[in-house]
């Protein structure tokens, strides 16, 4: 779960981060009285979950009050990349002395967090990486021993910087680990951290990337509300609450159910490279019964566009008979026109294929994902529809 | 011979007691597996299609001997069960449990490098030597014996290649699944280290996808030391877009990293054969 700027932030504050002073406005319910409290000038910044807002404008600065107002009707007018702006921080604006990167993340190859520091902080890492690499400090963690305030000042004078800066630096750098453990991150960065011109230290934005498969065990996270207006594809919300993995890629015609997120993604391909256009990945995962196949088929059905429906499923940890039983409900509940084919095999395998029969479902029993690919499209062009759009 | 495990291989079964514990013991027994024992705490003495069960892994070990143990616990409970396992020195823990907090997995892998213990997964199927043995949760009829190693992220691409395989004659020697997470342990480069010196493979097909380092790492490998074996790799995810998990918590392309060109392009250059389709890992290996 991809945090706002501003609930990373007061995960920060609660660990003893220093954030400048702000509000949060939210769109349609603007709660400027609350800024009677801050100081101009201010800095008015969108609220986004995707990367790259401030080249797309999404930060602005305000002077006066009649700035704000016209910098924040601007921003709520706005998207980042498709995503609309619905929320709003403003903040005091910081004067700064020197800006720090600091972050955490996993490294593919070690396949352990490593903590990044730059003081070329307020630019993306990743370039600072390529054009100055001595400039990034790179310190790989032990996670059953994270690295302790000694450590990190020692990180921290590799950077050449010394003194009080050095200290309060550090003093960041603790509790970002905190924070990294304490709510099971994936990322979790501080970029700019601002050393203000009265020295002190202050995180002027959060990136936070928490593990969903620890969302149990972190109630703070979970009151993070998420509104209608946070989820940007409805039918991936209904597939989050069905327990199913959905993807939407766009445009297409095929709809795409698979039992194992490989063969999910291997279907994908081979649906694009015979020629098809599938519109969806969706990962069926673990125990599926027959209501969780059968809300995935619903999904897949009702996703725009759908003419056909490619399921390609394994009675592995699931059983065929339970998903059959499923695929066969939603075609006595909803009597769908669109054309479904299914590969199927594993556990159960002679139950599963006599309930689909008994709907006449086109079945690829013993043949390959590409075989039953085929069939689909065949089987679509049969009814007239045109199901091999794409001549790349 | 197989590698991880063989007919002669004494195996238990952590939450053998649960729905899927339960089940995936009775496919196993039906697979002649030699499921010695199973760890379920506070049901000592009950038995599981005649297996017995203990309440810790400590007194199964004590009953009897375990080269392996196979973790199908809840999500919360599996960094406890494999420090249990590590504790009692079980030398192959195979972790089957999906969404396993990253952070646990974290240190169940830093647990087991320095505890010196081979360690599947987590996220994984497991590994199975047709007509020899399996640990874990595939459906063993689709998989037969022969020469071709399996090393793969995807547990259902997985029964896809090797059933695909199976029904054209060509068999497996060991199929192992290293697991969907982003945090894994034996890796296509440990897998392709037992396979090298294994006498019944022939050839290895190492079944990738998007997202980390895996697949880069094993090409490393492969170009800097050699490889005697045939050696065919398909990728999964070419067409997927960047920046979304892809059912798998470690199928992401992030920052540009992982993608299926960068892996194919690697495995190439490393002089493995590279299947564009699915199709042609099998007609490679004909």
């Amino acid at each position: 779960m991809k945090l706002y700027e501003f609930e990373g932030k007061s995960l920060f504050r609660k660990a003893g981060i220093p954030i400048p002073d702000g509000i949060t406005v939210r769109k349609g319910d603007p709660e400027l009285s609350a800024l009677d409290k801050l100081c101009f000038p201010l800095a008015v910044k969108s609220q986004v979950l995707r990367g790259g807002r401030g080249k797309a404008g999404g930060i602005k600065f305000a002077e006066t009050r009649e700035d704000l107002t016209s910098c924040v009707n601007e921003l709520f007018a706005m998207d980042i990349g498709g995503e609309k702006i619905t929320k709003i921080l403003i903040e005091e604006k910081l004067s700064i002395d020197s800006e720090f990167y600091a972050g955490i993340t996993f490294e593919p190859r070690e396949l352990a967090p490593l903590l990044i520091i730059s003081d070329q902080g307020g630019v993306d890492i990743e370039q600072v990486a390529v054009s100055d690499p001595d400039k990034v400090i790179q310190y790989l963690i032990d996670p059953a021993d994270p690295p302790k305030f000694f450590d990190l000042m020692n990180l921290v004078l590799k950077t050449g910087v010394t003194g009080k800066k050095m200290v309060q630096i550090s003093k960041v750098l603790v509790a970002l680990v905190h924070c990294y453990f304490k709510f099971n991150a994936i990322t979790a960065e501080i970029n700019p951290l601002v050393i203000d011109t009265d020295g002190a230290a202050i995180a002027a934005d959060a990136k936070f990337d928490v593990d969903d498969s620890a969302l149990y065990r972190l109630a703070e996270v979970r009151s993070f509300h998420r509104g209608k207006e946070d989820i940007e594809n409805p039918l991936e919300q209904a597939a989050t609450d069905a327990g199913v993995s959905y993807v939407s890629l766009g445009h297409g015609n095929i709809g795409l159910i698979a039992g194992g997120a490989g063969v999910g993604m291997a279907t994908m391909d081979m649906v694009f490279e015979y020629g098809g256009e599938p519109v969806n990945f969706l990962d069926l995962g673990g125990s599926a019964t027959p209501k969780k196949t059968a809300d995935a088929l619903k999904i897949v059905l009702s996703t725009p566009g759908v003419e056909g429906v490619f399921i390609n499923v394994f009675g592995g940890i699931n059983n065929c008979e339970e998903m059959a039983q499923g695929i066969s409900d939603v075609i006595d509940e909803l009597n769908p026109s669109q054309q479904i084919t299914v590969k199927m095999r594993g556990h159960s395998q002679d139950e599963g294929w006599a309930i689909l029969e008994a709907k006449n479902i086109p079945l690829i029993k013993f043949g390959t994902t590409e075989e039953g690919v085929k069939l689909l499209l065949d089987e679509m062009e049969k009814k007239g529809v045109k199901s091999r759009v794409n001549t790349h | 011979m197989s590698i991880l495990i063989n007919k002669d291989t004494r195996v238990i079964i952590q939450g053998i007691t649960g729905k899927q514990g339960q089940y995936h013991a009775s496919k196993m027994l039906e697979y002649n597996v030699k499921v010695v024992g199973g760890v379920s705490p506070g049901k000592a003495g009950q038995k599981v299609f005649g297996i017995p069960v203990f309440d810790t892994v400590a007194q199964a070990k004590k009953h009897t001997r375990v080269d392996a143990t196979m973790i199908l616990v809840p999500p919360a409970g599996a960094l406890m069960a494999a420090l249990e396992a590590y504790a009692s020195r079980i030398p192959l823990v195979v972790v089957i449990t999906e969404h396993i907090p990253f952070h646990d997995a974290m240190i169940i892998r830093r647990m087991g490098l320095k505890e010196g213990i081979k360690v599947l997964g987590p996220n994984t199927i497991g590994a199975i030597s047709p007509g020899e043995s399996k640990i874990g949760v595939m459906p063993g009829f689709i998989y037969s014996k022969g020469t071709v190693g399996i090393i793969s992220r995807s547990g259902t691409l997985t029964h896809e290649i090797a059933s695909n395989m199976t029904y054209k004659g060509i068999g497996q020697s060991t199929c192992v699944c290293v697991g969907g997470d982003m945090c894994k342990n034996l890796n296509f480069i440990d897998i392709l280290k037992m396979f090298r010196n294994d006498d019944q493979t022939e050839s290895v097909v190492m079944i990738g996808e998007i997202g980390g380092a895996g697949e880069e790492i094993a090409a490393q490998y492969i170009k800097e030391y050699g490889y005697p074996k045939k050696v065919v790799a398909y990728i999964a995810g070419s067409r997927a877009p960047e920046e979304k998990k892809m059912g798998h918590a470690g199928a992401i392309i992030s920052n540009g990293i992982g993608t299926a060109k960068s892996k194919l392009d690697t495995l190439e250059d490393a002089g493995v054969i590279v299947a564009r389709k699915m199709d042609e890992i099998m007609e490679n290996l004909l």
